[in-house]
């Protein structure tokens, strides 16, 4: 039985979600002459920067400290000198602090500390680690992996589920982790479970990748409380709300977090930099990213932290055609970059380029009321009424009509047959509610 | 390099306005080529003129309205080709221009344009034709095809027995009401091809199934209570053309699913009360209007219950 969730579209059905061009490519390392590190990679307060120009720093090395309940630390990349600490234009709407390091080539690593198996190691210890590795969720959100691992003591979680949905169309970073190295998806379920002394641990996979399904329920195989779920391949399935409600039944309450209804959900490729974290004792330093669109050759790449979007396609044989478009993720949530200089960060899954073409952003018409956004809605919510309220400037009216349980997924702009840009919208209008307290 | 930056996301469906309407005109197909098949070349100029007057029309009104230019939408199409489907293949060409241009300028347009009218502009140009010149709109003649006449000769008065071929349904084979060979309006009276632009609409999605088949069976479930003839009153009159054409109108029936139905099965009420007290012929274009007018009411009281949240937001 293939589990799900009520609404939701099926995006770029045609192009079996632009995945073609990237999937099964194997996974290829790139270590850059350069990488900008960004400090303010994560959800919570920027990191504080140790290292000054000229410092001689090696792979793993803390380069900047955490700052905060929600800080973690930020590790250097690559082994070489500190060039600059500056601030640069990245994928965020202010520049960003960031590190530059430029390579030795020796690619030399700190002395690492691992705390062992995953299974012997003291489960108390894990959290810990886990912070000072720098791990925030890689399915792009970002959030502090500690965080959640710490849930308030009246929050009894019974559930982890481990994301390997891979709903954004493009993408095929965690499907190619999860057929290179599915062990180290089932040892980082694994820590975490122990760590926050839970039973149940699901992998939960889109069925268009059945051969993912095969390589983790191997992998998850006689692991204690460890196992694999099929999901309808839908979006937003990934979405932590959707995915909760499709494997568990349960809702997140409305204001709430999935804590609430006892449930924490993790990123494969989370879950693998915690099992680095503790069997090896590495840091966060590298993520695999789908580099795909107009390049030569579509690639996943195992990219160092702060390697520039340009370095990353060229080592995808660079453009086909002049690029219109650059995005950093899927179509449906993807962050358009402002050139090619910008860098990769932990949140980074892909990078898509589209040609002139394609860029093309199709002008709105009157909306004709035909309820396709409202079919699409994976929250239920109604956006034709919401976008109404929100050209009319009725930010209350919006809110009332639950506008800030509006998990800007794209589903109803992706749908909308007059392209009316509604996500775009109740982005706006939630952001200007949050600011003015409406 | 000059980057495009936008919000996501970034590759949209492709379907468009445009396309939604040309797969409501490919719909008509069918039922245009039966129309014009069964009452001969007269049928097609009705349909042209009611087609081309709405729109001239409309770029005429956004012309002069200094407001985007938009017939490439294929909308007014539509609403040119429905209207004339409503209209008598016998009728005079002004009736469809002054129909076409009624709905466009007055119905559509006035209103805002695509989207804010909450009549449907062809079902609203009937029901004006209807009420202003009655003895025109409301006299249906038998196909020429039956009556073996192949020219645009006008029918004469005996094929002509009863003003419509509702009122004595029990006249005709089921056989004659599914092929058309019924007195009726162009659109109407060819069952068969209607059913067939429903399932295409159902195939490629432009539609769901609820309105008309809810509409369709509350008609049938009335009638049967009410003792008549539940196959002969749905196969009758302009029932299946409303409710699959017209009643289907997006942007003048309700938003959510719950409204929809509510608003088939007030539809098929209607219906079925104006065809019983015989106040007119036909009451397909009444119901349907008076269910549009309800529509802003019925979306207001009907929601869904949103992810997350216990109480539901009326």
């Amino acid at each position: 039985m293939r589990l799900s969730f009520k609404g939701g579209i099926h995006p770029l059905k045609e192009l079996h979600e632009g995945k073609d061009k990237s999937m099964h490519k194997p996974i290829k390392e790139l270590v850059p002459e350069k990488v900008a590190i960004q400090v303010d990679m994560h959800v919570g307060a920027p990191s504080q920067p140790i290292v000054k120009k000229g410092d001689q720093v090696k792979v793993g090395q803390v380069i900047a400290t955490a700052v905060g309940n929600l800080g973690i630390p930020v590790h250097a990349s690559i082994s070489g000198a500190v060039t600059a600490v500056t601030n640069r234009q990245m994928l965020g709407k202010k520049a960003s602090a960031i590190i530059e390091i430029t390579s030795d080539g020796q690619d030399e690593w700190v002395e690492l500390h691992p705390l062992g198996d995953v299974e012997t190691v003291p489960a108390d210890k894990i959290i810990q680690q886990v912070k000072d590795a720098g791990i925030c969720g890689l399915g792009g959100a970002c959030f502090p992996t500690h965080v959640k691992m710490s849930p308030a003591d009246d929050k009894k979680i019974d559930t982890i589920i481990i994301n390997g949905s891979e709903c954004e169309t493009f993408l095929t970073a965690d499907h190619q982790l999860m057929l290179e190295e599915p062990e180290r998806i089932v040892n980082g379920t694994r820590a975490i479970m122990r760590a926050m002394n839970v039973k149940t641990g699901v992998i939960a996979i889109e069925d268009n990748k059945m051969d993912a399904v095969k390589t983790m329920t191997d992998a998850a195989s006689g692991r204690e409380g460890v196992s694999v779920v099929v999901l309808k391949t839908k979006y937003p399935q990934g979405s932590e709300k959707n995915l909760i409600k499709a494997v568990t039944k349960r809702e997140v309450p409305s204001g709430g977090l999935p804590c609430d209804c006892g449930v924490a959900v993790f990123n494969v490729g989370t879950a693998a930099a915690v099992a680095d974290a503790i069997m090896e004792g590495k840091p966060l330093v590298k993520r695999i990213t789908t580099v795909t669109g107009c390049v030569k050759e579509p690639s996943n790449l195992k990219v160092r932290i702060g390697t520039s979007f340009q370095d990353a396609i060229d080592f995808a044989g660079g453009f086909t055609e002049e690029p219109g478009k650059i995005f950093a993720g899927g179509s449906m949530t993807g962050i358009a970059a402002p050139n090619t200089d910008v860098c990769i960060s932990k949140a980074n899954n892909g990078i898509v380029v589209l040609n002139k073409k394609d860029s093309v952003v199709k002008s709105p018409t009157g909306c004709i009321r035909c309820g396709r956004c409202i079919d699409a809605c994976p929250i239920m919510l109604n956006p034709q009424k919401l976008k109404e309220l929100c050209d009319a400037g009725d930010l209350a009216g919006a809110k009332k009509r639950y506008i800030m349980e509006c998990c800007a997924c794209g589903a109803c702009s992706y749908v909308c047959p007059a392209k009316l840009e509604l996500s775009a919208s109740f982005k706006e209008a939630k952001d200007k509610i949050t600011a003015r307290g409406v | 390099m000059n980057l495009r930056l936008s919000t996501g996301p970034h590759y949209l469906h492709r379907e468009s306005t445009q396309t939604l309407m040309l797969d409501v005109i490919i719909a008509l197909v069918p039922t245009t080529a039966a129309g014009i098949y069964l009452f001969g070349s007269k049928a097609a100029w009705v349909l042209a003129v009611a087609v081309a007057s709405a729109v001239i029309c409309e770029y005429i009104f956004q012309k002069l309205a200094k407001r985007p230019v938009r017939i490439m939408d294929l909308s007014a199409v539509v609403t040119g080709l429905i209207l004339g489907l409503n209209l008598p293949a016998e009728a005079p060409l002004w009736l469809p221009a002054v129909g076409s241009a009624f709905a466009i300028i007055i119905v559509k347009e006035l209103f805002g344009g695509i989207g804010h009218n909450f009549l449907n502009p062809a079902l609203l140009a009937r029901g004006v034709l209807l009420a202003s010149w009655p003895a025109r709109m409301s006299v249906y003649f038998m196909p020429t095809r039956v009556l073996g006449i192949t020219s645009a000769v006008p029918a004469g008065p005996d094929a002509v027995s009863s003003a419509t071929a509702l009122l004595r349904p029990q006249g005709y084979e089921v056989y004659d009401l599914l092929m058309g060979n019924i007195p009726g309006t162009i659109g109407e009276v060819c069952k068969i091809a209607i059913l067939i632009g429903f399932l295409y609409m159902l195939f490629v999605g432009t539609i769901k199934w609820h309105i008309p088949v809810i509409f369709v069976g509350t008609v049938a479930l009335m009638t049967w209570l009410l003792g008549g003839d539940p196959l002969k009153a749905v196969l009758s009159g302009g029932l299946l053309f409303g409710a699959v054409f017209m009643a289907t109108d997006y942007v003048t029936n309700p938003m959510l699913t719950i409204g929809q139905i509510i608003f088939a099965v007030g539809c098929g009420i209607l219906v079925t009360v104006i065809r019983m007290t015989k106040a007119y012929p036909e009451g397909v274009t009444y119901a349907i209007l008076l269910m549009n007018i309800a529509t802003p009411l019925i979306d207001k009281m009907t929601s869904r219950r949103v992810y997350g949240t216990v109480k539901k937001h009326a």
